[in-house]
């Protein structure tokens, strides 16, 4: 949940809660003034009723008081009410409703007998203030709550921005992208502390890489020499005379060794290159006349293993990109289909304008597809394999946005470049 | 023929000066920029190798300044870089062949010759072991006058074989010779075996000797009788 939903959220719920033990409050506090009042007048008209009594001897009126009724009965002297009040209901013929009354009870001597009187007033017109009120209420709640959530989304949003801005430029930083994390000046205290943090944390981060990086080149590069001077005295070695059979096998596994650290280096160097993107030169690649030339230049090796090329479709399709590169991404594809297949196979090759895809048999992956295209990934059939066919791949896939996709379905690898995204 | 090697490694300028001495080459060396600069200026050499990157100057300039004083000069130009961009820029200074560190002796020597041969050095068109004979130029070979027919990789394999007679070739070398060093290999040593299989039986049935020696557990050997 964002911050800003999340504030406003917080805001919602305190002000409802306040607004209800509000509102509650006001409501009560309302209602218990109207009653007073109301039993008030009661009470006043109770002593003009009296008071009306032992002057002229008779009963007032109905109109004469605040009270809406008066209704008397000759009191039984043996329950005599003396004074009671009561919330009450009376029907209404008019409005075909009941309408609520307060009504007071009390007895009065009128010629030594008693009388009970009870008199009523309506508590309608009290009842519709309450409604009223308590609609004003709401309306004046929602508005506020409104105007409130507003003011505070925006003024979060307001002070927020520069929050937002670090993190999207977080968000599309690369360490191998050559470029400083640039964050726009805050005057939030926080967010200039965090973005403080962070820069010198990415620089830091970055010289490390860069150190890192540098060391894994140089040493690539450092190590070609006594490879060569390494290799080179042991091909002399070999031509010399009279070497046993004993030696001839050692001589020859470390030749075999230093061939595949060769092999390796190499390819490192090209992965760093790459990475470095120091094959700058593009050009409009034609990738199925390339698709043509590598299948030929392996198809002896296909020959050999008895697998089968199909062709599915073979579109005419251009990228924009290095032709050494591209070599490379086809070369290692290829072999990759020769390396995991099994004798008597097959090879699906499919090219259009979308996607390459090449297809083939071949058992099951024992590793989790994504870890596929990592570094030094090899499966238990390929000996000798370096592992760094698809890391080159995936590396050349990326610096030209390409997608590599690999799934494993019906006993077959299928590996597909698309080429938009 | 007088080959100059400029290698700033001591060891791998001595192997490379071993090879070629025993290839019946006359070898000077230079281990900087300042003594191969002052040996190509007083000497004429068939083929100059040149390492690239040297302790006090840029090989490049030395291909440069061979290219303008001494046309007749073949070069190679041997680099730890693997720079593509080294490589074109080698190439189009006038460069006839690039080689990467680390690199078989043998492929040098293979190089070697050809470049020898392009530069029509002593007019030996004709490469011949016994009755073996192989005419680069026409990508021909025979045996005793009678035409071999041969793949494209056996007859490659055959100039690789005659260019290092009488030599210890790696599978892995003849490999990477065949196929170039971005094939990984795959199942190219077993592969290397086939196509010797096949050349064998070829010179075999046009009436040769077998010229191919295997040398147990180090690789093959072209035998001039």
């Amino acid at each position: 949940m964002r911050v800003l939903t999340k504030t406003s959220l917080y805001y919602l719920l305190v002000s409802l809660v306040v607004f209800a033990v509000g509102g509650t409050v006001f409501y009560l506090t309302l209602r218990e003034e109207i009653y007073d009042e109301v039993d008030d007048q009661l009470f006043t008209d109770k002593e003009n009723i009296i008071a009306y009594i032992r002057q002229y001897d008779r009963l007032p009126n109905v109109t004469s008081g605040i009270s809406e009724a008066i209704h008397v009965r000759k009191a039984n002297p043996e329950k005599l009410v003396m004074e009671q009040l009561k919330d009450t209901l009376i029907f209404s013929s008019y409005d075909e409703e009941f309408i609520p009354f307060r009504q007071l009870t009390f007895t009065a001597y009128r010629q030594g007998e008693p009388y009970e009187y009870t008199i009523f007033k309506s508590v309608m017109d009290f009842e519709d203030l309450t409604e009223s009120t308590v609609l004003a209420m709401v309306w004046i709640f929602l508005l506020l709550l409104v105007g409130l959530v507003f003011v505070n989304y925006y003024i979060n949003k307001y002070t927020w921005r520069h929050f937002y801005g670090t993190l999207a430029k977080l968000k599309s930083y690369t360490l191998s992208q050559h470029q400083p994390l640039a964050l726009r000046q805050s005057n939030t205290r926080e967010f200039e502390e965090l973005n403080q943090v962070l820069q010198s944390m990415t620089g830091k981060i970055h010289n490390d890489y860069l150190n890192l990086k540098e060391f894994t080149e140089n040493v690539s590069h450092e190590i070609q020499t006594p490879l060569a001077i390494a290799s080179s005295k042991l091909e002399l070695f070999m031509q010399s005379e009279n070497i046993t059979e004993e030696q001839a096998l050692l001589l020859s596994d470390m030749y075999s060794a230093l061939n595949r650290l060769a092999r390796l280096n190499k390819s490192l160097i090209l992965l760093t290159r790459i990475e470095n993107r120091e094959f700058s030169v593009e050009e409009r690649v034609p990738l199925h006349r390339l698709l043509q030339e590598q299948l030929a230049h392996l198809q002896e090796i296909i020959a050999m293993r008895e697998l089968e090329v199909r062709q599915e479709e073979l579109d005419e399709a251009y990228l924009h990109m290095n032709s050494g590169l591209a070599d490379v991404l086809l070369q290692n594809l290829l072999n990759n289909a020769i390396k995991h297949n099994k004798p008597g196979g097959s090879i699906k090759v499919l090219l259009n304008s979308q996607k390459l895809c090449i297809r083939n048999t071949g058992d099951a992956p024992q590793d989790q597809p994504e870890k596929l295209f990592g570094r030094f990934q090899t499966g238990h059939d390929a000996v000798g394999s370096l592992g760094i066919g698809l890391a080159l791949v995936k590396k050349i896939c990326d610096i030209y946005g390409l997608i590599p996709k690999y799934n494993y379905t019906n006993g077959e690898h299928s590996l597909c470049i698309y080429f938009t995204k | 023929m007088k080959i100059l090697v400029i290698e700033d490694e001591a060891a791998l300028k001595d192997s490379i000066v071993a090879y070629l001495k025993q290839e019946g080459y006359t070898c000077d060396e230079a281990t900087d920029y300042r003594s191969a600069l002052l040996k190509t200026a007083s000497h004429t050499y068939a083929c100059v190798v040149v390492d690239l990157t040297l302790p006090d100057g840029n090989g490049l300039n030395i291909v440069r300044s061979l290219k303008e004083n001494h046309t007749d000069t073949g070069i190679i130009i041997i680099s730890a870089k693997n720079a593509l961009d080294d490589k074109i820029t080698g190439l189009e200074v006038g460069a006839d062949d690039y080689l990467t560190k680390p690199f078989h002796l043998s492929e040098l020597n293979a190089r070697l010759k050809s470049v020898l041969r392009r530069r029509n050095f002593n007019g030996q068109k004709v490469l011949r072991v016994g009755e073996v004979e192989v005419q680069p130029e026409a990508a021909e070979a025979s045996v005793a006058g009678k035409p071999l027919t041969l793949t494209r990789k056996e007859y490659e394999l055959l100039l690789y074989f005659v260019s290092n007679r009488n030599r210890v070739l790696t599978k892995e070398s003849i490999a990477e010779y065949l196929w170039g060093d971005h094939i990984e290999m795959l199942d190219s040593l077993d592969f290397v075996y086939t196509h010797i299989k096949n050349l064998r039986r070829k010179i075999i049935e046009a009436g040769g000797q077998d010229y191919i020696n295997t040398v147990y557990g180090l690789g093959y050997k072209f035998m001039s009788p």
